[in-house]
């Protein structure tokens, strides 16, 4: 952007928010430049850190007279490079609104900030013995306003739904400035007239506009727990095991795998026992009342047995049960021990298609010669490879392109999806036409629209063809 | 006009040459395309009766558990785009929450599919929830695939009757504080003095044992059937939503009329319209008008309809 202007436009947004919450100096910049998918970087031209619903609306309305692209931006959580500024523009961090505005634990919902970081909310519905489902692995900084954007999923949302099951309603701002609300009004019922317009806009990727406050639902917290370590001597026991539980008609509260390469590396930082010489463990969760779960929890375990398990240990009590829980949640982390760089795949498949993908993964890991441990949701058959390689060296960059590329395929092909939860953002745009025809996207077109005819609200990305290093065309109104 | 076409091939033949649709009969387009029972996943033709379709998913054991009145007389494609819900709501929630993926004709002729067949995907714009409960006003539903359950291995309906709304309300409370995990939660009034509070408990038989005996300790007796819902309901009725907090005073603010209510979800069922005029202040209108425009630039299809 040419400098003249861009000084007008940093002005600009110092009046509405004030000089300390207005980012323009390249070398900050350089922070909001990528997301946690890193394989591309842009630079926004600002970023603006609003405190109120009013500056998010001043601001908006700001970048419609200069016709700048919008970016909305949670904690920067995104694996798919959803968040970032392909073409430059305003990016709106939402992390200085972060309040939870109200628990209504009768009503079993409370009302929060968009900025507000996941994991609070459970923390504050907790005493009540009410938690917010959606729990992603980032859910200790991912916020709200992200989890809407991308429809966010997390190891327990197998038995309870994803993001979209649990918001009731929200406040969007669209990129002509209209404040409008969806959905479940704060004090209302939870049967809405007209369009679900709140179910249009989950997962639109920050395409639509900018959220600013959420009405989420609080479930209440299952009376008793039983969580299994299932130790198995390869990966395909351990799939064969997945899919044996779904297939048995048991639902658990979640059911997550990993590989030896991902327990080998959490043992390495974290000491709390996983067997490093195992192929695959399985961490299987059953929640609800003491009856039921004590009877699918044998169930589970001769289901184990019959696929080989060595062990089946059951964690003893809360402690060991979280310790469990903070170790896959930290697994992506840890595994930047082994590699420099890894990318991750997000793909989705029929839940009795889980061992035919993990023998897949198997034979690409071996094609390119590079190694692909996997920790995912098992039992929803969203799959985890993390791919590793090392960017300094050309081949690798190119080859795990390449072994992501033909996982993703391979899911689509199994009847599947490129994206379980992560979104497509700029990193999957290629993999649209791959599962959708031209009609599916033009339909989709037509919904992105009607909330933002300019196109002007995180352009670039979804859809194929998007002008990727297009510039848009700034014009500033004459009259303005 | 009224069309009934014999292929999804014939609709978007029919949606291309009409002007205008007032209703399509789907009743040809009725086939189960599959059946997955170890993915728990099911997709149908929406023509297919909602009973048709529960008994084809006996075979596995599982069923869709959505429960509008009367199954036997409405369709897949009904149940979609009416949004429609009956007394297990409270347990199962409603229909949006089972949708996995769909396909649908739009008014231009054109075929386009959404979603999937997994049971996560978060794979483009979410077109499914924006079709349900759009009473085909931006598109007619051909096809949908749906999440399942595994059928309860056992489902207990208890009821007990009060004189006072007030004595409902402390049962009620007492109920929504506890561990209890009720897939229905009812209150009904119908031709009688007394309210009456349903309660049933599914799932595995050891949980729904212990749930029903802690409530026949509070004075519930068993042996009722769920009938009442479709009773009423399947006359003209109209549906009020209010915070589940406020449930009891808008009942007792209904004086003697009649009444069946979700008490989980806050909703309530009367004959008489006492609701009129909300159209008006519904405040994303203008969104509304551009979205039936975007879809529906002819008007070929029906306006949305407000309850």
């Amino acid at each position: 952007m040419e400098l003249k202007l861009r000084n007008e436009v940093v002005n600009g947004l110092i009046d509405i928010v004030g000089v300390d919450a207005v980012i323009s100096d390249k070398s900050e910049l350089v922070v909001y430049e990528c997301d946690a998918y890193t394989m591309q970087k842009n630079l926004p031209s600002a970023v603006v850190l609003p405190g109120s619903i009013d500056e998010v609306v001043r601001v908006v309305l700001l970048c419609k007279e200069f016709n700048l692209p919008i970016i909305p931006r949670g904690a920067g959580t995104s694996l798919s490079g959803a968040g970032l500024a392909i073409d430059g523009g305003v990016m709106i961090a939402l992390t200085r609104m972060n309040k939870i505005l109200e628990v209504d634990p009768r009503n079993r919902r409370a009302l929060v900030e968009s900025g507000c970081v996941n994991a609070w909310v459970t923390r504050e519905a907790s005493p009540y013995g009410l938690f917010f489902a959606p729990d992603p692995s980032s859910q200790s900084a991912c916020t709200i306003g992200g989890n809407i954007a991308t429809n966010s999923g997390g190891p327990h949302t197998l038995k309870n739904g994803v993001t979209t099951n649990h918001i009731l309603g929200y406040e969007m701002i669209l990129p002509d400035g209209s404040i409008e609300w969806f959905g479940v009004e704060p004090d209302g019922g939870e049967d809405v007239e007209g369009y679900d317009l709140r179910g249009a806009a989950i997962g639109s990727e920050g395409m639509f506009g900018v959220v600013t406050r959420a009405l989420v639902r609080l479930v209440k917290t299952p009376a008793y727990f039983k969580t299994f370590l299932a130790v198995f001597d390869s990966v395909d026991q351990a799939s064969c095991t997945v899919s044996d539980i779904i297939a048995e008609g048991i639902v658990p509260g979640a059911l997550e795998m990993m590989d030896q390469v991902i327990t080998r590396a959490l043992e390495q930082a974290y000491k709390v026992g996983f067997p490093t010489d195992a192929g695959a463990v399985l961490i299987i969760e059953l929640d609800g009342l003491t009856g039921g779960v004590e009877q699918q929890a044998s169930q589970v375990e001769l289901i184990c047995k019959r696929n080989k398990a060595r062990e089946v240990r059951l964690a003893k009590d809360d402690s060991e049960r979280n310790a469990l829980w903070k170790c896959r949640k930290r697994a992506f982390g840890a595994v930047g021990r082994l590699s420099p760089n890894y990318v991750t795949q997000d793909g989705v498949v029929p839940r009795s298609k889980v061992p035919e993908i993990m023998r897949f993964i198997g034979i690409v890991s071996e094609k390119y010669n590079l190694c692909i441990p996997n920790v995912f949701h098992a039992g929803d058959g969203n799959i985890h490879p993390l791919i590793l390689f090392d960017e300094r060296n050309p081949d690798q960059v190119k080859k795990a392109l390449l072994a992501g590329n033909d996982i993703l395929t391979k899911c689509v092909e199994l009847g599947g999806s490129v994206t379980g939860e992560h979104g497509i953002g700029a990193e999957k745009i290629d993999f649209m036409s791959k599962q959708f025809t031209e009609d599916d996207l033009e339909a989709m077109k037509k919904l992105r629209t009607v909330f933002d005819p300019d196109q002007r609200c995180n352009p670039h990305k979804m859809f194929p063809g998007s002008k990727r290093c297009s510039e848009f065309i700034v014009k500033k109104q004459a009259s303005a | 006009m009224l069309i009934k076409p014999d292929s999804i091939l014939k609709l978007q033949q029919l949606m291309v040459d009409a002007d205008k649709i007032d209703q399509v009969d789907l009743s040809n387009i009725n086939q189960l395309v599959e059946h997955v029972p170890e993915d728990m996943t099911a997709t149908v033709q929406t023509g297919m009766l909602v009973e048709d379709f529960q008994k084809k998913l006996l075979r596995g054991s599982q069923w869709l558990p959505i429960d509008p009145p009367n199954p036997k007389e409405i369709t897949i494609g009904d149940l979609l785009s009416a949004n429609l819900s009956g007394a297990r709501r409270f347990g199962y929630g409603s229909i949006r929450d089972w949708v996995l993926g769909m396909v649908v004709v739009l008014p231009d002729g054109k075929l386009v599919r959404n979603g999937g067949k997994v049971v996560k995907n978060v794979a483009g714009f979410d077109l499914c929830r924006l079709l349900i409960g759009a009473q085909n006003t931006l598109g007619i539903i051909v096809e949908v695939t749906f999440k399942l359950l595994p059928r309860p291995e056992m489902e207990v309906n208890l009821f007990k009757q009060f004189q006072e709304l007030s004595q409902a309300e402390e049962n009620l409370e007492k109920i929504w504080h506890s561990d209890l995990q009720p897939v229905v939660l009812d209150l009904y009034r119908i031709k009688s003095q007394e309210t009456t509070m349903v309660v049933s408990f599914a799932g595995p038989i050891a949980d729904v044992e212990t749930q029903a005996a802690e409530l026949i300790s509070m004075g519930f007796k068993s042996g009722i059937s769920l009938g009442y819902d479709a009773a009423f309901r399947s006359k003209s009725c109209y549906s009020q939503s209010v915070l589940p907090s406020k449930l009891m005073s808008s009942l007792s603010g209904l004086g003697d009329m009649d009444f069946v209510a979700r008490a989980g979800n806050g909703v309530y069922y009367v004959r008489e319209n006492l609701f009129k005029n909300r159209a008006e202040i519904s405040s994303v209108f203008g969104l509304e008008q551009r979205l039936k425009m975007e879809f529906d630039p002819l008007n070929k299809l029906p306006k949305l309809q407000l309850k």
